[in-house]
């Protein structure tokens, strides 16, 4: 059974496939011009493709290759970043990133053309310098090298192997999926509308100009037509006969840890510094780096893959994690593990990012190829686009009523007692914890169901609320989330799914099955 | 519950533990006594374990869950304890002040005098297993799923694949085959089942249901809902062997693989933890590191029956009131320590002589014909036969005064083999 949707608009002047980071990001920078906008997604949330297994990193550019787009809209999209959220009710925590040189950077060489001094001036001076050297000239702040001794008084819990480091205090964490859905009700606030559960499946194009969307529920006409599909971006595209270039999916896999256990275990992000050489994949190498809410993550892997929906992670990928991780964190608490998960990357064949207008198809706007540093360029791709849509007829002048506040849910878990208990006088659900290792209110996932992007399955709610994202991962709370589901939407409870069509939690009523296979 | 109140004892948790501990700690002669409960009703996860097997050792007769429960239940509605159903502690600190919320009063400090822990514990997930795959729905934990069935009358599943042979894994294979579910089997990693032989016998055997000893689940497939999984035999240090990879066609994966107890509230009032057990360092007296807070049942460690887990809470509850009437200090400490064949015991320290002490530990493998064995400074204060041990089933050994821990520097658990006599 298919959550009703509201009835897709005969007509738009934009429309954007794909309510990821960069979609959302998009349209609510394009409602700052009109409030024309839509947003197509496939799935049943925003968020629920790549850029809910994202790992929370706004970068600050350090690792990306120069003169590349990449570089250029990450170190922008960085500066950017404060501005781009502010009135969102979501922060962007600075907390810094702390590159790790250590001993196996560079071997200690058993053939001795490489005295012992001349290894350690390397090791000690001239990689961290040339780090800091090479981020000031892409325009990066504030960069500065730590001696091995400030290393561990920053993050006592590191390798004894590190030698040296470098800290980059512009790098900041930012929940990806909050982020999206604050982008997307904000969009909405101000006129956009989001349509879930809605595929596109082709397009209407008539001398060379994008004229409709066609989807699976209906056509949308429209003039510009944004392509944010993420890994789909290149199928999207050729739809529109404005393809050429191809997405490779790339896997990326991520320990989570218990934020009980972990909330202090690294203060900033911790990366091992690796020669080109020494990287085995097409990662940047990830790292060990606490997520917006404090829980520590490991990873992420990088493993090349065929299938755009392989969500999963192999025995390979956690081994290849707890090794890589083993030797940067020599005790990192494995016990303190609580979830995995897996996200699909986007890379072009390139490996930049492709961001314009379509020669081929007039009105047609490709934004591909988004991968890490996806998140945190985001300010500046969007910058970008609108400066592209200006010049296809998205109004120039912003619109005086646009409104520059998107409330934020209110979270029991942080409030003052005196306002816990106003709110509780309000309504007795404010004081009925339906999740007890994350401390959330039956109101709370009553809020989210009602939102402005309505969750409507039990992931939904969890990205909205943190139900289910504790160390017992729903094991209380998975059946109080579900029962408050199908009582606020209406539905029976084995219509309830955990993350859209295809993906119910229960299969039946118990005395459902007795009998039915003898008559 | 009126602000800032200052009762005799607050009890966390109203299961089996909380029940029992809550009804001696009244009856031992606390007037104030409050018992704090999460859930709706009383008696934790009792009401859902409508399978019998309970009482054996209390009562002296067999019961389903929810009959044990309810005779607890009865009694202490009756005994003037202030029950605080819908209720959640959000912080307790070391000198005994509480958080608390619930809808009625909301949040609301506390301070009492004494305070038992009895918040037994919690599945152990997939992902703290490891195992690879999908994340889709349908992986779900057994106790999760009796919880589904038998209370909110929901079936999880339909096709089923079991992985842990823990009693509960074993009582949710016979429940599902009951329900009408089709059960294909159950894995176990071990080479041994994990739960009590009484369950493998009455919940697979009768049932016909495979049990696939040195198993496990390697892979979940199913990008919505679970359409199959991979199983494979292990080798002798657990690792999956490629070659015997077999596919599973399922819509649910049920996992009984360990509990731990619930320890997140002892850590914040400073609580020692024993990392054997992952509950609280406890004495005879069920009292942990921090004064006026006791502990008892499955918070302490996982018991196999919950008659033991009734024992530890009326230890606790007559503790709590000593300590709260009689002023009772601790007194200087014998360490248990685990010998020959023994994982953990409870208590870890003994203190108090002048009367019996009930030691319960596990072995760490399964072993025939053998002698359990409470040694005191060397000496033996306590040994009984037993034809067999195994991992699984907690053993109990009751020690009399009388028998003389007096002069002890030390006390040693250990399971020796008695062959010849055997």
């Amino acid at each position: 059974m298919r959550i009703k949707r509201p009835p897709l608009p005969l007509k738009t002047g934009l429309v954007i496939v794909g309510g990821g980071v960069i979609g959302c990001s998009i349209a609510r920078e394009a409602t700052r011009y009109s409030p024309d906008v839509v947003i197509l997604e496939k799935e049943s949330d925003v968020a629920d493709g790549t850029s809910k297994a994202n790992n929370a990193e706004v970068h600050s550019g350090i690792g990306e290759d120069t003169g590349t787009l990449k570089q250029k809209l990450n170190v922008r999209g960085n500066q950017l970043y404060n501005e781009f959220v502010r009135g969102l009710g979501i922060e962007l925590k600075r907390q810094g990133m702390l590159i790790v040189v250590t001993q196996r950077t560079i071997p200690v060489d058993e053939d001795g053309h490489l005295s012992e001094a001349e290894r350690m001036e390397i090791l000690e001076k001239k990689i961290p310098e040339g780090i800091v050297a090479y981020g000031e000239k892409a325009g990066i702040q504030g960069l500065r090298v730590l001696a091995r001794e400030e290393v561990f008084r920053m993050e006592p819990n590191v390798t004894r192997e590190a030698v040296a480091g470098v800290f980059d205090p512009t790098y900041g964490l930012i929940s990806p999926y909050k982020l999206t859905i604050a982008l997307a009700e904000h969009a909405v606030i101000n006129g956009a509308r989001v349509f879930l559960d809605t595929e596109v499946t082709g397009f209407r194009v008539e001398d060379g100009r994008v004229k409709a969307v066609l989807t699976d529920r209906g056509e949308i006409e429209a003039s510009i037509v944004v392509n944010a599909a993420g890994v789909f971006a290149d199928d999207v595209a050729n739809m529109a006969g404005a393809g050429g270039f191809v997405i490779h999916p790339r896997k990326g896999a991520t320990l989570l840890f218990d934020r009980q256990v972990t909330a202090e275990y690294v203060r900033s992000s911790v990366a091992e510094f690796r020669l080109p050489g020494q990287r085995t994949t097409q990662s940047k190498g990830g790292g060990a780096m606490p997520t917006a809410e404090g829980n520590l993550q490991l990873g992420p892997t990088a493993i090349e893959t065929d299938d755009k929906y392989d969500t999963s992670i192999s025995a390979e990928e956690i081994e290849e994690i707890f090794e890589r991780f083993h030797y940067l964190l020599p005790d990192f608490p494995r016990d303190a593990l609580i979830s995995a998960f897996s996200g699909i990357r986007a890379p072009t064949l390139e490996e930049d990012f492709v961001i314009g207008a379509s020669d081929v198809v007039q009105g047609f706007v490709n934004v591909a190829g988004i991968q890490s540093p996806g998140l945190a360029s985001a300010p500046a791709i969007a910058e970008m686009v609108i400066g592209i849509l200006h010049g296809l007829g998205l109004p120039e002048s912003p619109r005086p009523e646009f409104d520059p506040v998107r409330p934020a849910p209110v979270k029991f878990s942080e409030l003052p007692d005196e306002e816990r208990n106003r709110l509780i006088k309000e309504d007795a659900r404010w004081g009925h914890i339906i999740c007890r290792c994350e401390t959330v209110t039956e109101m709370e996932a009553v809020n989210a169901i009602h939102s402005i992007i309505p969750a409507t399955n039990m992931d939904a709610v969890k990205r909205r609320t943190r139900t289910g994202m504790g160390r017992c991962q729903g094991g209380f709370c998975g059946n109080r989330v579900a029962a408050i589901l199908a009582e606020a939407l209406g539905i029976p409870i084995t219509a309830v799914t955990k993350d859209g069509e295809g993906s119910p939690v229960f299969l039946g009523m118990a005395k459902d099955y007795l009998g039915s296979d003898t008559g | 519950m009126s602000k800032a109140r200052k009762p005799d004892c607050v009890v966390i948790g109203a299961g089996p533990a909380g029940l029992g501990a809550a009804l001696t700690a009244r009856e031992a002669g606390l007037k104030d006594v409050m018992l704090i409960e999460r859930d709706l009703e009383l008696g934790g996860i009792l009401p859902q374990c409508i399978h019998d097997g309970f009482g054996s050792i209390v009562f002296d007769e067999v019961l389903t869950g929810p009959q044990y429960a309810q005779r607890y239940i009865d009694r202490v509605e009756k005994a003037g304890i202030d029950i605080q159903l819908n209720t959640m502690v959000l912080e307790m600190a070391p000198d005994h002040c509480m958080t608390v919320v619930n809808s009625r009063e909301g949040v609301v400090e506390i301070e009492p005098r004494s305070i038992i822990l009895a918040m037994g514990c919690r599945e152990r997930t997939r992902h703290q297993i490891m195992i690879p795959g999908y994340r889709p729905a349908g992986v779900i934990c057994a106790g999760a799923a009796q919880r589904d069935i038998n209370i909110d009358g929901v079936m999880p599943g339909r096709r089923v694949v079991i992985l842990g042979s823990g009693d509960i894994g074993l009582i949710m294979a016979r429940r599902f085959t009951l329900e009408g579910a089709e059960v294909e089997g159950v894995y176990e990693l071990m080479d041994h089942p994990g739960g009590l032989t009484r369950n493998v016998v009455q919940c697979l055997h009768d049932y016909d249901i495979p049990l696939h000893l040195s198993h496990t689940v390697t892979f979940i497939h199913g990008r919505k809902r679970v359409e199959a999984v991979t199983v494979a035999r292990v080798d002798e240090n657990l690792k999956p062997i490629k070659e015997t990879e077999r596919l599973v066609p399922c819509d649910s994966l049920v996992l009984s693989v360990g509990l731990i107890p619930e320890n997140e509230l002892s850590k914040k009032a400073g609580v020692e933890l024993d990392p054997a057990t992952s509950g609280p360092v406890v004495d005879e007296c069920m009292h942990t590191s921090v004064d006026g807070i006791f502990a008892c049942g499955n918070v302490v460690s996982v018991f196999d029956l919950v008659d033991w887990v009734t024992r530890t809470a009326e230890a606790a509850g007559r503790s709590a009131a000593e300590y709260v009437l009689e002023g009772r200090k601790r007194e200087a400490y014998i360490r248990v320590n685990p010998g020959r064949n023994v994982k953990f015991v409870v208590p870890q320290l003994v203190g108090r002589l002048d009367r019996g002490v009930d030691f319960y530990f596990r072995v760490e493998h399964p072993e025939r014909a053998v002698r359990a064995m409470v040694l005191a400074g060397g000496e033996q204060a306590y040994s009984r036969k037993a034809r067999m041990v195994r991992p699984p089933e907690m053993v109990h050994a009751g020690v009399e005064a009388a028998k003389g821990l007096g002069k002890a520097r030390d006390i040693t658990i250990e399971v020796v083999s008695d062959e010849k006599e055997a």
